[in-house]
């Protein structure tokens, strides 16, 4: 009887150093990624504008395509015309 | 008591049906004849002997008789066997093989993750087939379980995929909502002292309780470190209440909070900066590796995984570990795991104790991360929906889509699902703590 009380015991050891553990790492881990996200704010800021620009840039290549191919099919309806 | 006096009305019951067989048996033996004389005329035995024989090679009779000494399929080898009881043998295989249909029609006809259900299912069915040998050192299922799950391989990819399928945006937009990833990790160690007073032993019982973080892959990887023996029992019981995340979890949610809380409209999530994604799954390597280089293999996968994906250069290799990879694996791994419902495996009373214990670890994990979200809520100055606390146990992303849809049905148009997937994947990186500490306990 004793052994198991010993037991139980044990167990509520093992959840306040798993759940400390556990709460530890994530706090740290909060802050870590809060830092990180300031400190990625402050020294890269520009990085975000870059995506949108790369898009930019892709929608740009887009419509030459585009233009492109509307201009071979242009030429190519005036030939068979003539 | 009661468990006693069924069993032995079902130990009457199987006599019954053993004499009945035994005589039908004499009935079914002249329409064999003629197929096995024609094969055998050469052997001197005589059409009584042939008979005898190949009913001797049939699962039928292995399943009745009672007496026939099989022994049980170890994938460890043959020393490890053991002669089964004539429940394990026969009532005991009839019973799983209802229990795997059961797993069949709740995979088809309701859906719950039919992903797993179906391999483990499967190799369950397999498991129990008479005389074949399927989980023992040369069986099929035998193989794959000794190729990837005594070693825990299988489960470390897994943990690779998911690390690849996993967008840490939620979580680095709204770091605070990690919290309550940590929360629902009580319910681990909550079912740990529940399963020490019921009566496990101290290092059963922490395999066990890993099943309250519903995370599959973890509950394999401590399984196999710290009781082997249980691993089907646990498998089975973590696979089963991920599956069953949309049905446990709403009442517990809805039981917690008021109206009011469960209608809180969350602000939209900030835009992530790209190098924030790419850098934190280091950051949470580097964190495991300074506090707890025990929970390193699996977070280490986890993380190499997320990293492949993040670094945007190795799409080929991240694509393959979010589908052709986990997908082979999980075949595996289900199959693997399907293996250990064998009937000499599964039905024993422990079973019993590890399913209840893992509904109440997983209740009891899903109930703190609700009433931790709730304490956020009274004190933090962003409004945050109580039901998203419910998400931290790191049934990814099951539990997500369960807040979400539950958050949605209280007030039509609130979506949750980003705002969820934040304690989602902290409960991921959470459980894999918890796991380590436990590893680190019994080291």
């Amino acid at each position: 009887m004793a052994d198991e009380v010993n037991y139980v015991v044990e167990a509520f050891k093992f959840m306040l150093l798993g759940m400390g553990v556990v709460f530890l790492f994530l706090i740290i881990l909060v802050k870590v990624v809060e830092i990180q996200a300031k400190l990625i704010a402050k020294y890269f800021p520009e990085d975000t504008s870059k995506i949108p620009a790369a898009k930019a840039g892709k929608i740009a290549d887009e419509e030459q395509q585009k233009v492109a191919a509307i201009i071979a099919a242009v030429t190519e309806f005036r030939n068979n015309k003539s | 008591m009661n468990l006693k006096q069924i069993l032995i009305s079902l130990l009457f019951a199987m006599i019954a049906l053993t004499s009945m067989s035994e005589a039908s048996s004499h009935d079914t033996a002249p329409i064999t004849e003629e197929v096995s004389t024609e094969k055998q005329t050469y052997e001197s035995k005589t059409i009584g002997e042939l008979a005898g024989s190949w009913w001797q090679t049939t699962g039928l009779n292995a399943l009745f008789d009672v007496n026939d000494g099989e022994m049980t399929s170890e994938p460890k080898g043959a020393a490890y066997e053991r002669e089964m009881t004539w429940f394990e043998s026969s009532l005991g295989r009839i019973i799983m093989i209802l229990i795997v249909f059961i797993l069949f029609y709740l995979a088809i006809a309701k859906n719950f993750e039919p992903l797993l259900l179906i391999p483990i299912a499967f190799g369950g069915l397999l498991a129990n087939i008479p005389l074949a040998g399927m989980g023992g050192e040369g069986g099929m299922l035998g193989i794959i379980y000794n190729m990837g799950i005594a070693n825990e391989f299988f489960p470390l990819l897994i943990f690779m995929g998911v690390g690849a399928m996993t967008d840490f945006g939620p979580l680095l937009a709204n770091p605070k909502t990690a919290i309550l990833g940590g929360a629902a990790q009580f319910g681990i160690f909550g079912a740990l002292v529940g399963a020490v007073i019921i009566g496990f032993d101290i290092q059963d019982a922490s395999a066990i309780s890993i099943i309250g973080g519903a995370d599959g892959p973890t509950s394999i990887f401590i399984a196999n470190r710290l009781a082997p023996d249980m691993l089907g029992a646990i498998a089975v019981a973590a696979y089963s209440y991920m599956a069953l995340v949309p049905v446990i979890q709403p009442p517990i949610m809805r039981a917690l909070t008021t109206k009011e809380e469960r209608v809180i409209v969350m602000k939209t999530t900030r835009k992530v900066h790209r190098l924030e994604k790419l850098i934190f799954p280091i950051v949470v390597l580097m964190l495991a590796l300074l506090l707890l280089p025990e929970s390193a293999p699996l977070i280490g996968a986890f993380a190499f995984g997320n990293f492949a994906k993040e670094s945007g250069v190795v799409d080929r290799l991240s694509d393959t570990m979010q589908n052709s990879l986990i997908n082979i694996v999980t075949i595996f791994l289900g199959l693997g795991v399907g293996s250990k419902l064998a009937a000499d495996k599964f039905l024993v009373l422990e079973t019993m104790g590890i399913m209840v214990i893992g509904l109440i670890a997983f209740s009891v994990g899903t109930a703190a991360g609700v009433l931790m979200a709730k304490v956020m809520n009274k004190y933090s100055d962003e409004p945050i929906n109580p039901l998203i606390g419910a998400a931290g146990v790191s049934a990814v992303p099951m539990s997500a889509r369960v807040v979400s849809k539950v958050g949605s049905e209280e007030k039509p148009g609130n979506v949750l699902l980003m705002h969820a997937m934040g304690p989602n994947v902290a409960g991921v990186i959470g459980s894999a703590v918890a796991a380590g500490v436990l590893l680190s306990i019994f080291k």
